[in-house]
């Protein structure tokens, strides 16, 4: 745990330095760290069946180009560039123009009258700070769960944009999508986790 | 007129700046008389907050020890 800290504040130079020298902890940082984001692009892109393959590709394509690794983006965004680019050579080309008009509403119609207002209160949450709301056991439970049962466009533009910082810009770039598709994603998944909080609230 | 059922759809481009400013001076005016909307907005912000903290990850199966031992000896070979 010590030494994945200590990589931790690294900087990208000495951490990329230290896995073209071979360096086990290193490795395992990086492979740790990433893999996860990377599936979530993967996914994103081609769906389940294929993005282990197209990551686990991705990893060998990153390793192997290592050592001419530039440092023109961060190595975050390089990894997910190469796993993009590979889901997207797997898909061969297709619209990903996503068709995003089916109907979604962030807060279901029996909410509001016929004027747009609510008709009932939000109501104020209980556990009302994010770390209070991290040390109900429960409570992070039912968030990983919704998080997990997101679909992979929406989850993959949380992780980037929410869990990641990367700019909209850049998520357009990986996931080949037009800026309102992503901030539609975004949002619906910020809805989707907001509902089940409130849910676990009011219960 | 913003209402709230506007404010539902649009709270994360609103809480981003990516609202064009008429409808962020009207999403802002509602807010000022509508204290719902107020704590909705708050909320997505804590939910936001809590993800970040949170990080949730994909599930998979992978072996990610043995994937990065994978890798280490793949490069030596590259080296």
């Amino acid at each position: 745990m010590k030494k994945v800290a200590s990589l931790n504040q690294l900087d990208e130079k000495a951490l990329i330095d230290k896995l073209i020298e071979g360096d086990a902890a290193a490795f395992e940082f990086v492979v740790d760290r990433y893999h996860s984001i990377m599936l979530s692009v993967a996914r994103a892109i081609i769906g389940e069946a294929f993005a282990d393959e197209v990551v686990q590709d991705a990893w060998v394509s990153a390793i192997k180009a290592l050592p001419r690794f530039e440092g023109r983006a961060s190595l975050k965004t390089w990894l997910l560039q190469i796993t993009s680019n590979g889901a997207k050579t797997r898909l061969r080309r297709e619209s990903r123009q996503l068709s995003l008009d089916d109907g979604w509403q962030a807060e279901p119609d029996y909410k509001f009258d016929q004027r747009g207002h609510r008709i009932d209160d939000v109501l104020p949450w209980n556990i009302d700070t994010p770390d209070a709301l991290l040390e109900n056991e429960q409570l992070r439970q039912v968030i990983e769960t919704t998080y997990q049962k997101l679909p992979p466009q929406q989850r993959a533009v949380l992780t980037m944009a929410d869990m990641e910082g990367l700019e909209m810009k850049e998520i357009c770039n990986i996931l080949d999508i037009s800026a309102s598709n992503a901030r539609v994603l975004l949002h619906r998944a910020r809805t989707a986790l907001h509902h089940s909080i409130e849910k676990y609230q009011e219960s | 007129m913003f209402e709230c059922k506007d404010v539902a759809e649009e709270a994360s481009n609103y809480l981003d700046g990516d609202l064009p400013l008429g409808k962020r001076v009207g999403l802002f005016l509602h807010l000022v008389y509508c204290s719902c909307c107020r704590r909705y907005l708050q909320q997505i912000r804590q939910t936001i907050s809590t993800v970040n903290i949170l990080r949730p990850q994909e599930q998979h199966d992978t072996d990610t020890q043995a994937l990065a031992e994978k890798l280490r000896m793949l490069s030596k070979t590259e080296s």
